[in-house]
């Protein structure tokens, strides 16, 4: 089309279209652009230091590991950081982790297309009835707990939450900030007089299943209407956003707005979050160590690994100061590695994998990952369980007997 | 003929033979790769289909006209979503248009020559920009802006139009339309400024002549010329709007409900699809959500069928002036 129009503004110059030199100058104009840009990006990341390469140094192991292999794994967004700065650190095998969803976790390790899943919410008893024979272990592999974050630019201090208000305020009963029942628990606090920009997820998401799980206990009303989920039918009026990290994006964005995400989010994108209220009456910060000690006093009940969790809850934990909205995140991995994966399956690989469970769960080489990254070791009765899970896990009824490198320290 | 034979050596029936038999393997080429997007096309509403056969089976029609998606008891139905989608990209065109053919007809009527090129490029340069990017622009600086002054504004004043009911939170219909038109003003304004660079000089000449203005020129000379380039160039920007997921996800609100007003929360088809497929509620919501899929697909094929009707109507009343 331009070539044509080219030709006939040749002989008349001083009107319509591009000529030559203005074209030229065009695509001057775009390549400086992009030398700038490239320049200004270059040495920001210099100057943050982007390039610099960074080691790490391993230790000789302590017993006899079989060849590396590669292994990998996907699900949960919740835990992928931590995931990730395992494989990183991770040397006896290579393993890569997925980070495409708790729902996502669970489907791939059914259809056995990855070594192990990776959930936030236990199997449920119709996603335990979908898993193939041998079936799967639950092997808890860390901890977190539910904040939740709020904007209010105008409140400096921090804000107290009971479970009812939090339910109140989900449920759209409480819909403003200078609500009575709010500011009971809050005395000294000048609320603002705006409404309440309620924001969950939209996504199913294990996060979404602590969190309604924790107002089905504290609210009966939420319990009967909403229940608990990995996805809830969220009244009208709320605003939807996807993944832990769009929501403190959209809270940290909005003004007035209330959200509720792992505290890992909420401690790297430095956004307010609450305290909640606990059994003991306490209003509570969460911080690494009451979590920590809440999953230490929850000291739930754990069912052997082939059971079902469906019902395992650390919320709630009666000591004063623990905190209250705390969680177990998951992995799941076939009992029978050999029976599950046919031939092509080999020994080798399945230790590499059993090697690597033992590994990440042991407190002085996976575990101490946890707290740099905001999640919280696990409590001892809790890896005690999951050693006895690990080795039952056979390769055609062998007995696999895991190895722990030690990478850290 | 003979003379003017570059390869004399050859006989001349001898090369027509092998030529033939290149062209019938060059038409089978092309005629398999032709026939490949039509089967990828088939196979794909195949797939579509296949998959939404039990949430077909067991909703049948009222999946097409309930207004309820409630994973947890099981209930879909599609409307809010359809709704939705419909509603974003009419808003987001009725947004784009005036502005997009306003910088057309600048860049190539108005505008000095030695302006036309760089601010031509960048515009081309804004079609090349990540959706994702146009999503977190609009939830970083559009979100407040929309929250604080556009929404009130538009409340306080066209309140009475019953359009803009409720508290302005900035995530809604109205902010998601908004990015939409950003993102296709420089689609619609790419097609349309070659579409209108390609009128014949003639044309305008003509006019002119005859003492028209500017404005008389545009309106009565250029724009009719080029109208069928610039409904193409709407056409595919309306693709764009339609199906757009990650800027609409981040902005729109995630409500699975039907709008109470243009500042309300909701969803589109293809935003539902992307925050609910890899963590639904089980199997049945997947079906769900894959005849969700199926009905946009069927939705843009629609659109894109009357557009090109539209087009063709055009083309027959210029009389045969094609570019």
């Amino acid at each position: 089309m331009s070539s044509g129009t080219q030709s006939t503004t040749s002989t008349l110059p001083e009107t319509i279209d591009r000529s030559k030199g203005t074209s030229r100058t065009g695509i001057y104009v775009a390549i400086a652009i992009v030398v700038i840009v490239v320049i200004i990006l270059g040495t920001g990341y210099y100057g943050a230091g982007w390039f610099k390469t960074s080691s790490t140094t391993t230790k000789s192991t302590g017993c006899t590991l079989p060849a590396a292999t590669s292994l990998s794994g996907a699900g949960s967004t919740l835990v992928a950081p931590l995931m990730i700065a395992w494989s990183l650190a991770y040397t006896a095998s290579t393993v890569n982790y997925a980070s495409v969803g708790s729902g996502a976790g669970i489907s791939d390790i059914t259809a056995k297309t990855v070594d192990y899943g990776a959930s936030d919410a236990p199997l449920s008893p119709t996603q335990r009835a979908a898993i193939p024979s041998p079936g799967v272990a639950t092997i808890p592999e860390s901890a977190g707990a539910v904040v939740p974050i709020y904007n209010l630019p105008t409140v400096g201090a921090t804000l107290k939450f009971t479970g009812q208000i939090l339910a109140a305020i989900y449920l759209e009963d409480i819909t403003n900030w200078n609500n009575t029942a709010l500011q009971a628990v809050n005395p000294g606090v000048t609320l603002p007089n705006a409404a309440i920009v309620v924001v969950h997820r939209s996504d199913g998401s294990g996060t979404t299943f602590v969190f309604s799980s924790y107002l089905s206990s504290a609210n009966a009303t939420w319990k009967s209407t909403l229940g608990f989920g990995t996805t809830v039918n969220w009244p009208a009026g709320e605003v939807g956003s996807k993944g832990n990290s769009g929501v403190t994006t959209t809270v940290k964005s909005t003004a007035d707005a209330i959200g509720y995400v792992d505290i890992n989010y909420a401690l790297t994108n430095s956004v307010s979050y609450g305290s909640v209220q606990n059994p003991a009456g306490n209003f509570v910060l969460a911080n690494v160590s009451n979590i920590a000690s809440a999953i230490k006093d929850a000291n739930p009940t754990l069912p052997p690994g082939t059971g079902d969790w469906y019902n395992v809850s650390v919320q709630n934990a009666p000591g004063a100061h623990d905190y209250p909205i705390a969680t177990l995140t998951y992995v799941f991995v076939y009992t029978d590695l050999g029976t599950a994966y046919g031939s092509s399956y080999t020994q080798g690989k399945a230790q590499n994998l059993v090697d690597f469970l033992a590994w990440i769960v042991n407190a002085t080489q996976g575990q101490t990952y946890s707290e740099g990254l905001y999640y919280i070791p696990l409590a001892s009765a809790v890896i005690s369980a999951d050693l006895v899970t690990i080795a039952g896990i056979h390769y055609n009824g062998a007995k696999l007997t895991a190895c722990v490198p030690s990478i850290v320290g | 003929m003979t003379a003017a034979n570059p390869f004399p050596s050859l006989p001349t029936h001898g090369t027509r033979k092998v030529s033939k038999w290149g062209d019938r393997i060059f038409v089978a080429l092309t005629g398999i790769a032709a026939a490949g997007i039509l089967a990828l096309l088939v196979a794909l509403v195949a797939v579509l289909y296949n998959g939404s056969k039990s949430s077909i089976q067991v909703l049948g029609f009222t999946f097409l006209y309930t207004t309820v998606w409630n994973p947890v008891g099981n209930v879909y139905g599609v409307v809010p979503f359809l709704v939705g989608t419909l509603l974003t990209s009419s808003v987001s065109l009725l947004i784009s248009i005036p502005l997009s053919l306003g910088a057309a007809i600048f860049l190539t009527q108005q505008a000095p020559a030695w302006l036309r090129d760089p601010v031509g490029q960048l515009i081309e340069l804004l079609a090349a920009i990540p959706s994702i990017v146009y999503g977190f622009w609009g939830l970083i600086v559009l979100v407040p802006i929309m929250r604080l002054t556009i929404e009130p504004a538009l409340k306080l004043y066209l309140g009475w139009t019953g359009l803009f009911v409720g508290t302005p939170i900035g995530l809604d219909y109205l902010t998601a339309s908004v990015v939409l038109a950003v993102m296709t003003i420089p689609t619609i304004t790419a097609i349309s400024r070659d579409s209108i660079a390609a009128v014949p000089r003639s044309q305008k000449e003509a006019a002119l002549s005859l003492g028209a203005t500017d404005w008389e020129v545009t309106r009565n000379a250029v724009l009719p010329y080029a109208r069928s380039g610039i409904i193409a160039g709407i056409v595919l920007g309306l693709g764009r709007a339609l199906g757009e997921t990650m800027a609409v996800l981040l902005v729109i609100g995630n409500s699975p409900y039907l709008p109470k007003s243009l500042i309300s929360q909701g969803a589109t088809i293809s935003t539902v699809i992307a925050n609910d497929f890899f963590e639904n509620a089980g199997p049945f919501e997947l079906s769900a959500l894959i005849e969700a899929g199926l009905i946009l697909l069927v939705v843009t094929l629609v659109i894109n069928i009357g557009a090109r009707v539209i087009l063709a109507r055009f083309q027959l009343g210029r009389g045969g002036m094609a570019e």
